[in-house]
């Protein structure tokens, strides 16, 4: 149905003195819908979600990447193996038929027919001034889906086809509770009888009690009319009840994908894992992973793995600088170990995969900290050697491993070195 | 059947608006002084002489010392049944015997008809100019609102004067610096709407059904900025009024035979510390009458063209 190679979306920062200052909501992200089929997005806030969503249908135009909509199974294989082989001018021959980005205006046109999206905010998202049937007509008008006198007749068959009088034509949006604009909202995207929906977080604005409701409508109307459906949420349980695959993002990447029974059961990547334990269950005592810190900054987001500041069983090569180090060295220095080596310290950095402590030439108490203390303090994993020079100590680090999307036994992907296949993934406590 | 019938006639829109409006008694309060006023400008327009004013263009009829010599030296008469709002002199003290009803009958025409002009004028040529130049943005809207600066930057009354004597001192270039001052006004009020409703989902919705940036402008964008501007509109009508008699008072307009209520005030200015007051109170307290009562009535729209504040 549509299918996402390397999309990225860095957005320049306003006012930057130099213009490649830019914050990288999503990067390198790919993902594949089913004809038919519901996919699950979910991540925290800020994980850039909703902005692969917006990316999808071209509300946002990806910085990079390639988007093939509305194409046929087997060419997409056909394309996947292109892609791999590097075969440039196959590539290229499919892209051209199927591409989003080298879509003309007037297959533009053609998409906004076949796509759609519902948003989150059913306040903001219906025009204020305009009756319940202006707003279901505009999808069909504005892609010329009928005539006017046609998109009258079909707006009342959606309002009923949603579950709302047909009467309500003549409302304003705000004579309507939350969860009737919702309704509304979800009919103006499927007036033009799309094939792909693009659910942006479709029920987090509304009360427990509707939420229910309107994933029953959804997957109402997913099963009558075959819709493909991306759902981006935050909410767990809403993708365990729609979703047949879920995809799992994190600072603008995807961390894990795969069958939802899979992912959400029995999640591989740490990420995932800690996402899934803050899941609350009834009737059991929560085993909860707690990550420190807040998410990254993706102005200049982690390098390597984006998870590895937080991750609780990050090692050596996840991605750790010099400066990232530093900064955990000199919390250790200044805080646990002030006796052992007193005010004299200081930790300075030499380019990306070096420091040096001045004021000390102990190396074996160093090492002996970081022996001591890398099982809390990761960074400290990726110390390769510890030398003295100078009367200084020396650390350099690991050179860090770009992780990629690994596949696991079970079938499903997994962006973590601890699932490379070459390697041996080194025991989580080693 | 009968409830889509019910229906059908809650959701008439003017019945609605009409209903929201006179539920508010001090806007219907001002509504029917600004239809007085109204009233006032359309008589005098069409048939002075119902009302018994000769002259309408004019405080007094030329070669007036001449052709009414009973008027030289004079003092101003107290209200009297004759003379509700008293007399008032013309020119050389001593003059009294004009009737300041009148003269304020003939200057609220002219009030409103300049007040009227500036404000739409102005309003039309900021609000185009504030929408279009936020919904391109860029360069555009950067450019548009630095000149905007220049005119916020000079006080009003200061452009407004020095604008009157470079277009030269007549009523109707009165009204053009007023537009020249007024537009920049509405230019940011039409940004900053636009810019709040741009941001809104249900853009971004419009543009995920296909609409084009023209429909969008024109379907989504005007329809919430319009409704404000006309609130705004309203209000300003009575402080146009209060800025042009300003400027009329402190005598802007070399012709002083132009009947205007800031003009007349200023007749009045040598006469109320003899006593004569009501030959500034009349005149200024029609201009406060009439700001009043276009606030009160631009505060009773504001109600209506909120559909939220409807149900």
């Amino acid at each position: 149905m549509i299918a996402a190679y390397g999309l990225s979306k860095f957005f320049p920062i306003r006012g930057a003195l130099r213009s490649t200052i830019s914050l990288k909501a999503v990067d390198d992200v790919g993902l594949k819908i089913q004809n038919e089929q519901v996919v699950g997005l979910v991540g925290e806030s800020g994980s850039g979600k909703s902005t692969v969503g917006r990316c999808l249908i071209r509300l946002l135009n990806p910085t990079d990447g390639e988007i093939l909509f509305d194409i046929p199974d087997s060419e997409l294989v056909e394309y996947e193996r292109a892609r791999a082989d590097v075969e440039t001018k196959r590539v290229d021959a499919i892209a051209d038929r199927f591409s989003l980005l080298r879509a003309s205006s007037a297959e533009l046109q053609s998409l906004r027919r076949l796509a759609n999206i519902v948003f989150q905010d059913p306040y903001s998202s219906l025009n204020p001034r305009m009756r319940l049937a202006d707003i279901i007509s505009e999808p069909m008008l504005s892609t010329r889906f009928c005539s006017r006198a046609e998109a009258a007749i079909r707006s009342r068959e959606l309002l009923r086809e949603v579950g709302l009088p047909e009467f309500f034509e003549d409302r304003y949006p705000h004579e309507l509770s939350g969860g009737q604009r919702q309704r509304v909202a979800i009919a103006r995207a499927i007036s033009t009888n799309p094939k792909l929906l693009i659910l942006d977080e479709p029920t987090s604005a509304l009360d427990v009690s509707v939420q229910a409701q309107i994933l029953n409508l959804l997957r109402g109307l997913q099963e009558k009319h075959g819709i493909s459906m991306l759902l981006i949420t935050h909410n767990i349980a809403v993708v365990a009840y729609l979703a047949e695959y879920v995809y799992v993002m994190y600072a603008g990447k995807i961390m894990e994908w795969g069958e939802k029974q899979k992912v959400l059961r029995d999640p591989q990547h740490p990420y995932t894992k800690a996402l899934m334990s803050s899941v609350p269950v009834i009737g059991e005592t929560m085993t909860r992973t707690i990550l420190r810190g807040d998410p990254p900054n993706l102005v200049n987001p982690p390098i390597a793995c984006r998870f590895h500041p937080r991750c609780p069983v990050a090692f050596d090569v996840c991605g750790w600088t010099a400066e990232e180090v530093a900064e955990d060295l000199e919390y250790l220095l200044g805080g646990k170990y002030y006796g052992t080596f007193g005010d004299g310290v200081r930790v300075t950095t030499e380019g990306e995969r070096t420091l040096t402590i001045q004021g000390t030439a102990d190396a074996q108490r160093i090492r002996e900290l970081a022996g001591l203390e890398n099982q809390e303090v990761r960074s400290l994993k990726s110390v390769q050697a510890i030398d003295v020079s100078d009367g200084a100590t020396v650390l350099r680090l690991y050179e860090p491993v770009e992780p990629e999307m690994y596949p696991t036994p079970d079938g499903r992907q997994v962006k973590c070195l601890l699932f490379r296949p070459e390697v041996s993934a080194p025991a989580a406590d080693s | 059947m009968e409830t889509i019938k019910e229906e059908k006639g809650r959701f008439d829109e003017w019945k609605l608006s009409a209903r929201v409006f006179f539920a508010n008694r001090t806007a219907v309060a001002g509504l029917v002084i600004f239809l007085l006023f109204v009233g006032d400008a359309i008589i005098v327009e069409v048939a002075p002489g119902l009302v018994g004013v000769q002259y309408p263009d004019s405080v007094v009829p030329p070669l007036f010392s001449i052709t009414h010599p009973e008027c030289v030296n004079q003092a101003p008469e107290p209200p009297s049944f004759d003379h509700p709002f008293g007399t008032t002199e013309y020119g050389v003290p001593g003059e009294g015997c004009l009737d300041v009803l009148q003269l304020v009958m003939k200057a609220i025409r002219i009030d409103l008809a300049i007040s009227l002009f500036v404000v739409l004028v102005g309003a039309a040529v900021g609000t185009v100019i504030g929408v279009v130049s936020a919904y391109i943005g860029r360069l555009l809207d950067e450019a548009m609102m630095r000149i905007t600066d220049v005119f916020f930057s000079v006080p009003f009354l200061i452009l407004a004067l020095a604008l009157s004597f470079v277009l030269g001192r007549t009523v109707l270039n009165m009204a053009y610096a007023l537009i020249i001052i007024w537009w920049p006004l509405y230019a940011r009020y039409g940004r900053s709407l636009t810019l709040s409703t741009k941001e809104a989902t249900y853009i971004e919705a419009a543009k995920a059904a296909g609409s084009g940036r023209l429909k969008i402008m024109f379907k989504h964008i005007f329809p919430n900025v319009v409704p404000p501007v006309l609130v705004q509109i309203s209000l300003d009508v009575g402080t146009v009024v209060g800025i042009f008699a300003t400027l009329a008072f402190i005598g802007v307009i070399p012709n002083a035979l132009v009947p205007e209520l800031g003009a007349l005030a200023n007749i009045g200015l040598n006469l109320a510390p003899l006593g004569y007051w009501w030959t500034v109170i009349v005149p200024g307290g029609t201009i406060t009458l009439f700001s009043l009562a276009v606030n009160l009535m631009g505060d009773g729209l504001r109600d209506v063209i909120d559909p939220r504040r409807r149900s």
